[in-house]
């Protein structure tokens, strides 16, 4: 098995655990963390892609609300101050791209010559 | 939004929303893909399975752009804030454009690989060692991964269900997926152009997603909103003077945990809620009064400025400070109280006798 092909299995695992949780969270977990989800069905398919992607981070919110561990004020403070580090590092990586690109393109004239690179082998 | 995940106030101005996506994205790629060889710097007819991965790459990557563009031109500009209002809808039409690219990419390129066209993908080029020729193929799929996290956790449920920081953080995914769509290109389609007009359209476009980027976070760091400050009584923070106070209007200010305040004068009467609203932290106190409503500058949410509280039948609140007058000061507590706590507004006649 190639690493291409272990990072390729993995995901399917991945995202096999996360229809696990799913079913999980949907049917039964959902409505008691959430007042406003009990009774609410049709929305819930929407959600699906969502938690298969990202079921850990479901697993681990469920478990904090579930146990009242969440705190409300943390939830109105939003992440303001890495805006600057996001717009600076964006930037770098665009520029770096760019320049990157720009500097390995390889144009070649029309007209350009053939260009012997190795001698032939020469058969006995 | 939304009432028990029922949406709900979907009017007019969305509805046109989506339709100029929709009619936007099929407009692009109606352009695009009747485009002659040439003018796509190829020297011959090419197949049309690589113009339809071409024309649904360029379309993606444009609908990025201008997505990524909408945010600091929001903070720069109040006139694009009616952009911000569905740019979800935007970001999910974006996703599946990529998908499509994707799909065409997979399909034509990796038609006969005896292993699986994803395994094939990665493991078709591992010069990762080097810029001339770096597999670019990987940028690609980083991208299309975060794009797929992204569109699949825009539902209102995950801002809920996630809290609008940890949701926030999540979603700057799109700043390294940006970043790699611009790698993507950069090392991968451009490498194989003749013609340059792709080069500088991308190159406008991204440097311009910068450009803003930067110009937004320099205006918020040279123009910060003032800190509230320290009055003899530990227990309290002085905001403003009440002369500063417009009717309908806030000020805003910053307390020592970091988080920001919005002081009200509504009907001559002063309140203070948390700056952040409560479905994605949008800046309260830059909205305005609509009918007793301080609403959201970003989607619209509204809350009493007395309580906190989204009216009947919403349920989202925010919390309250108490506030008070000394003299013609405006101060607050700086211990939030709950969301939705009821905080009995301070009329500002009461200014002289404190």
């Amino acid at each position: 098995m190639t690493g291409a092909e272990i990072i390729v299995e993995a995901a399917r695992i991945w995202l096999w655990i996360g229809a696990g949780v799913a079913v999980l969270f949907l049917g039964f977990g959902m409505a008691m963390v959430d007042e406003d989800a009990d009774g609410a069905f049709a929305f819930r398919p929407l959600l699906v892609p969502g938690i298969l992607l990202i079921w850990p981070l479901v697993l681990w919110r469920w478990g904090r609300l579930a146990m009242g561990s969440d705190d409300w004020a943390w939830r109105y403070g939003p992440p303001r101050a890495i805006h600057m580090a996001m717009a600076v590092g964006l930037s770098l990586a665009i520029l770096a791209f760019l320049l990157g690109g720009a500097l390995v393109k390889q144009s070649w004239p029309a007209d350009s010559a053939p260009q012997q690179l190795s001698a032939p082998e020469v058969s006995e | 939004m939304s009432v028990k995940y029922t949406p709900v106030q979907w009017n007019r101005v969305k509805y046109c929303y989506d339709a100029l996506l929709v009619a936007g994205t099929i407009l692009f790629l109606a352009v695009f893909l009747p485009l002659p060889p040439e003018a796509l710097g190829h020297t011959r007819p090419v197949d049309p399975q690589i113009t339809n991965a071409r024309a649904f790459g360029a379309c993606a990557f444009v609908m990025l752009s201008i997505i990524l563009m909408i945010g600091p031109l929001a903070r720069l500009d109040d006139r694009v804030l009616p952009l911000l209002y569905n740019r979800r809808h935007f970001g999910v039409l974006t996703c599946l454009v990529a998908l499509t690219h994707a799909y065409f990419v997979l399909n034509w390129y990796f038609a006969f690989s005896p292993t699986d066209k994803w395994a094939a993908s990665l493991s078709a080029n591992t010069s990762y060692g080097q810029a001339l020729g770096f597999p670019f193929e990987t940028l690609g799929i980083f991208a299309l991964l975060c794009l797929l996290v992204l569109a699949a956790t825009s539902h209102d449920f995950w801002l809920k269900f996630l809290g609008a920081p940890l949701w926030k953080g999540l979603h700057m995914l799109i700043y390294p997926a940006y970043a790699a769509v611009v790698g993507h290109i950069a090392l991968g389609a451009l490498q194989s152009q003749e013609v340059t007009t792709f080069a500088w359209i991308t190159a406008f476009l991204s440097l311009g997603v910068a450009g803003l980027h930067l110009a937004a976070a320099l205006q918020a760091r040279m123009s910060p909103d003032p800190q509230a400050h320290a009055v003899p009584d530990p227990a309290w923070r002085e905001v403003c003077d009440v002369t500063d106070l417009r009717e309908g209007f806030a000020q805003i200010a910053q307390l020592p945990d970091g988080k920001r305040v919005a002081v009200f004068l509504h009907e001559g009467q002063i309140s203070a809620i948390s700056n952040a609203c409560a479905h994605q932290n949008g800046p309260l106190g830059e909205g305005r009064i609509v009918n007793c409503l301080v609403t959201c500058p970003w989607h619209g949410f509204q809350y009493d400025v007395r309580n906190g509280q989204s009216p009947a039948p919403f349920t989202e609140k925010i919390p309250t400070y108490r506030v008070r007058l000394k003299g013609s000061r405006v101060q607050v507590d700086p211990v939030a109280n709950p969301p939705g706590t009821p905080v009995p507004p301070v009329p500002l006649s009461k200014a002289a006798r404190v």
